[in-house]
């Protein structure tokens, strides 16, 4: 910052910290189906099975990034 | 046997050949036997930065279809006799290449060169695939901008799935490299800076580029920057190939120098 940005105390830019949080809320969603290629077929062959037994009505298939674990949520809705 | 180096970044025009070209001539200047290829078939260029498009008669996929022996479609540097290169075909099907013809042209590569360094195309089709199915090494490179760190990140994700290395078990060893850093920008909070970019691909880094005029020059010419004495992106290059090779060489301080005359001229900025 120059010496008369200073003095009329114009502010730092901070554009590099607003690119760095942009890239971080993109990339937390992104990277999870890079990580399961397999999500889709998983997805699929779990409805196949469920839909031997019952009348499934939608499988949620989410996923969760921790530092250390990777979390695969299945939830199987049977509807009443 | 020689090991597979790629160069790639998921986004073009971040200096994927020029990283290649200048990453080659300083490996072999420190005497290892390389090989250049340009993965981008249909758009070479790899040949032009490295100044050698003159001299070329049969590419890749001639070697690859049996129109030519290999060693007639191998260029010899003119300056570094232990680098040759293998330029990509110009052909407009991009989906010449196969996995089979790919796997046995390497494989006969890695006999008798220590690194073969394999330029990849953009994106993450099919020349993005065939380029890092054997690398030993992935070398990313990335600016220090938003399209360009999102892209590799993404490209950082899919290169176990499309390695035969991790098919085995193991895992592609992978690196970072920073190109056309601006010192003043990041100090001005207005470039990401390389522990941002770091914090966000999660891969160790192996060297940083400092922006540079002289590489355009050096690409008008068809002379890779890096045999330039006092040169900064020359020397970076020439650390990063020390690297390579196991070397532990410590990082070059970008921060912007301030002479007496740069903080006069801040005074006014």
């Amino acid at each position: 910052m120059s010496f008369f940005a200073k003095l009329f105390g114009i502010k730092k830019s901070n554009s590099a910290k607003i690119a760095k949080n942009r890239l971080k809320v993109m990339l937390s969603h992104e990277r999870v189906d890079c990580k399961l290629p397999y999500l889709d077929d998983l997805r699929n062959d779990i409805i196949q099975v469920i839909k031997k037994y019952t009348k499934v009505e939608d499988v949620r298939i989410s996923t969760q990034n921790n530092k250390n674990v990777d979390l695969l949520e299945v939830e199987i809705i049977l509807g009443k | 046997m020689g090991i597979v180096i790629t160069v790639t970044s998921g986004k073009g025009g971040v200096g994927k050949s020029t990283t290649t070209a200048n990453l080659a001539v300083g490996l072999a200047n420190l005497g290892q036997r390389v090989v250049a290829i340009d993965f981008d078939i249909g758009l070479r260029n790899l040949d032009m930065i490295l100044g050698l498009e003159n001299r070329i008669v049969y590419d890749v996929v001639d070697v690859m279809e049996g129109r030519c022996n290999l060693t007639q479609a191998l260029i010899n540097d003119k300056k570094s006799k232990s680098l040759y290169f293998l330029p990509a075909s110009q052909t407009k099907d991009k989906d010449i290449l196969s996995k089979e013809k790919v796997k046995k042209l390497i494989d006969t590569l890695k006999e008798s060169f220590d690194i073969v360094m394999i330029d990849s195309p953009a994106g993450i089709e099919s020349g993005f695939e065939h380029s890092i199915f054997l690398a030993d090494k992935a070398m990313i490179v990335s600016t220090p901008d938003v399209s360009s760190v999102r892209d590799a990140d993404r490209v950082i994700g899919i290169i176990d799935a499309k390695s035969e290395k991790a098919k085995n078990g193991e895992e592609v060893e992978k690196y970072v490299i920073i190109n056309r850093l601006k010192p003043e920008m990041v100090e001005a909070g207005n470039m990401l800076s390389i522990d941002d970019v770091l914090s966000i691909l999660a891969l160790p880094l192996i060297g940083v580029v400092p922006d540079d005029e002289d590489i355009i020059t050096s690409t008008n010419i068809g002379t890779p920057i890096i045999n330039k004495d006092k040169s900064l992106s020359a020397e970076s290059y020439r650390r990063i190939a020390r690297r390579i090779l196991g070397e532990e060489v410590e990082f070059m301080d970008f921060t912007a120098k301030k002479g007496l005359l740069a903080s006069l001229k801040g005074l006014f900025k």
